[in-house]
């Protein structure tokens, strides 16, 4: 079950980057930019899961599992889930102030293309 | 003080800071110029509890480790973030609070007059970046690592993009985003398989736990890590964002970027190489030569080839980060205290040359060095603080690039890496001749129509040259006591691991001390630095005659100016660097 979650990670990822590589609309590489980040999690979220595991809520077990299955910490990690949340809260930082940029550029050249936009070189 | 009072003093250089940072545009409600000013005395405050630690953590080369929020080792396992000050991470940390604070001083006369609303922000971002870099340099923990890079990158985007009105600041603003992006998620990555291999975030237990053996994980997320600080600290092939950002930035931004961005990305390189994976374990001294050597030649000869000051400065950087991770890739002692020495030099003259280039804007508002000349005639304070910059690059005794390329070069012969130590030499020769050819372009070439200068140089301006003239002055001329009391023990920390790794569990620990021989008026390395200059003058001198070479414009050529195209070489420069850990 969960390779297929490798491999979708693995695909968004690639989708995500061969935009980011290939698309010179500005909007479009800050879609490719958003699809490997969702790619990561993805990716942390199935390296957090263990064969059977519960969501790592610890207040009553869910159903079909005891207390005790708890205990001996039958749970997805909650440290690599955490890593998710905090990089999801930044990554929505980073995604407004690209696309701010964005909109700024917009207004100044009237283009969305990267490659109208490249003044400094060399 | 004793060590339990020192250990709770730890998280007030970055949490001071950081409440700067939130109190800045609240106060420039009231009064910009009060932000700036507010900020400024908290960058002093942080170095002040910087300069309590600094006794005991260099006097006596111990570890001092808090636990934040108490959460303490229980059998070996790290609860939550530690925050470690051992001699390297301290010395990176000091250099980015007093550096900061002169930083601040110059903005506060440069600046001084723009609008409540852009001084509040700006103040605010540059505290929080400073933060920053004080917090990776005394973390002990990789996903808090990883998040001060983060807060790095944030604050860097909105320094970038500070200039809204200049269409070429948003561009930049772009390519740094496209770049500091991609290289995230690769940290975030690298980190997470580490943490999924061996279920510990902290320095110490990941050292305790790969001191085993490493396998391919561990090298695959080892090279993740790499490509995505080495993003941060500009070296190439993931250098794109460098010159554009430093392009459009203003001067004190210019110097934040190029003196202390840089060194975060270089600090967490070192933490990982050395303090965290066992030496011998992968090439990664290798891939560092080699990385270290390509930055440092392409960003001499791309320096060379520059018409815009403050890009030329910016390639530069890129040059002396280069020479900085080369002395560090020798590994040995010599090698470790010059990479370390000359992170800090950089951190001073960098700052000095960018300030000087902006005080040339702010006076005349060029920014080509073909449109400028005869500068020094009418600004001879910034000619001085610029040549000064310069020969502190250049190597030339007294000045404080002198003792620490001396030792780079001495970590190079000790381990007989004779290809490397010619590379550094040629590197060194063009850096100087570029340099020259600013200083004779911008300030000693003869002009004849005269310039019109409404600005004046503003006290704070001229106190911060001095500032840091002092520091590149004092830092050369008290070499060999700066080597035995600063730099020996940081290189000491990151040559015994098990040593700062077991601190970091237990709460302190002593570091063994370290000696490095260094002989100032060695007859080789002064005859070195004499062959050095005069190839250098003559290959500016040369550069000013002829016509653009082929191999340079070809450089150029591939430096296109493309989000697309300097994602393609970060990218490739990545799976190399991750191809070789752990195919090798």
């Amino acid at each position: 079950v969960i390779l297929v979650n490798y491999l979708a990670a693995a695909a968004l990822l690639g989708i995500g980057l061969y935009t980011v590589l290939t698309r010179r609309n500005m909007i479009k590489m800050v879609m490719g930019l958003s699809l490997m980040e969702a790619a990561t999690y993805l990716f942390m979220i199935s390296l957090a899961y263990r064969s059977g595991s519960t969501a790592p809520v610890l207040l009553n077990p869910p159903p079909g599992q005891t207390e005790h299955s708890l205990a001996h910490g039958n749970v997805a990690d909650p440290v690599l889930q955490n890593f998710c949340l905090t990089a999801v809260v930044i990554g929505v930082a980073v995604t407004a102030v690209f696309l701010s940029v964005v909109v700024r550029i917009a207004q100044h050249y009237r283009t969305l293309d990267s490659d109208q936009v490249r003044e400094l070189r060399g | 003080m004793t060590i339990a009072a020192l250990s709770s003093l730890l998280p007030l250089p970055v949490a001071i800071p950081l409440a700067g940072a939130v109190t800045a545009p609240l106060l420039a409600r009231a009064s910009s110029r009060l932000a700036v000013i507010v900020s400024l005395l908290a960058m002093a405050g942080s170095a002040a509890i910087l300069l309590i630690e600094a006794p005991e953590v260099f006097g006596q080369d111990r570890v001092i480790a808090q636990y934040l929020g108490h959460w303490r080792p229980v059998n070996g396992h790290v609860l939550g973030v530690t925050f470690a000050a051992d001699p390297f991470g301290l010395l990176v940390a000091l250099a980015a609070a007093v550096i900061g604070a002169i930083l601040l001083l110059y903005t506060l006369s440069e600046l001084g007059g723009l609008g409540r609303r852009e001084l509040g922000g700006y103040a605010c971002l540059f505290q929080l970046l400073i933060a920053a870099v004080i917090g990776a340099a005394l973390t002990a923990d990789l996903f808090n690592l990883f998040v001060w890079f983060e807060v790095a990158a944030l604050s860097s985007y909105g320094l970038a993009g500070f200039f809204l009105e200049r269409p070429i600041a948003l561009e930049a603003a772009f390519k740094v985003l496209v770049l500091t992006t991609l290289a995230s998620f690769s940290v975030f990555v690298g980190a997470g398989l580490e943490y999924a291999r061996h279920g510990a975030l902290s320095f110490a237990q990941l050292h305790d736990a790969l001191a085993g053996h490493t396998s391919a994980t561990d090298a695959i997320a080892l090279g993740l890590l790499i490509a995505g600080f080495a993003t941060k600290a500009g070296l190439a092939p993931f250098h794109g964002w460098l010159a554009d950002v430093h392009t459009a930035a203003p001067g004190p931004v210019n110097a934040l970027f190029s003196a202390l961005m840089d060194a975060l990305g270089v600090v967490a390189i070192v933490r990982l190489v050395f303090q965290v994976y066992p030496a011998g374990s992968t090439p990664v001294l290798g891939v560092l030569m080699t990385l270290g050597l390509a930055s440092a030649l392409l960003g001499a000869v791309m320096a060379l080839a520059q018409d815009d000051l403050k890009r030329l400065l910016a390639y530069d950087t890129i040059s002396q980060v280069g020479i900085v991770v080369v002395g560090l890739a020798t590994g040995n002692a010599a090698g470790l205290a010059g990479g370390i020495y000359h992170l800090i030099n950089h951190a001073a003259f960098k700052a000095l040359l960018f300030l000087a280039a902006g005080a040339i804007v702010h006076r005349t508002g060029l920014t080509r060095l073909s449109e400028m000349g005869g500068l020094a005639r009418r600004m001879p304070v910034t000619a001085a603080a610029f040549v000064l910059g310069a020969a502190s690059i250049a190597g030339l005794p007294p000045f404080n690039g002198y003792v620490s390329l001396s030792l780079i070069h001495e970590g190079l012969q000790h381990s007989h890496e004779t290809v490397p130590y010619l590379l550094t030499l040629a590197s060194q020769a063009i850096t100087v001749a570029a340099l020259g050819r600013a200083a004779w372009l911008a300030f000693f070439r003869p002009r004849q129509e005269d310039l019109d200068m409404p600005e004046r140089l503003r006290p704070g301006m001229i106190a911060a040259f001095a500032g840091l003239g002092a520091l590149c002055v004092a830092f050369g001329a008290a070499g060999p006591v700066v080597l035995r009391r600063l730099m020996a023990p940081a290189a000491a920390s990151l040559l015994h691991p098990a040593r700062y790794a077991s601190a970091v569990l237990a709460g302190t620990g002593r570091l063994p001390a370290l000696s490095v021989p260094f002989n100032y008026g060695s007859p080789a390395e002064l005859i070195s630095v004499a062959a050095g200059t005069a190839v250098a003058a003559l290959l500016c001198w040369g550069y000013l005659r002829i016509s653009e070479p082929r191999a340079i414009r070809l450089l150029r050529a591939a430096h296109t100016g493309s989000a697309n195209d300097y994602a393609a070489y970060a990218i490739a420069g990545t799976l190399a660097v991750i191809a070789v850990l752990s195919l090798a």
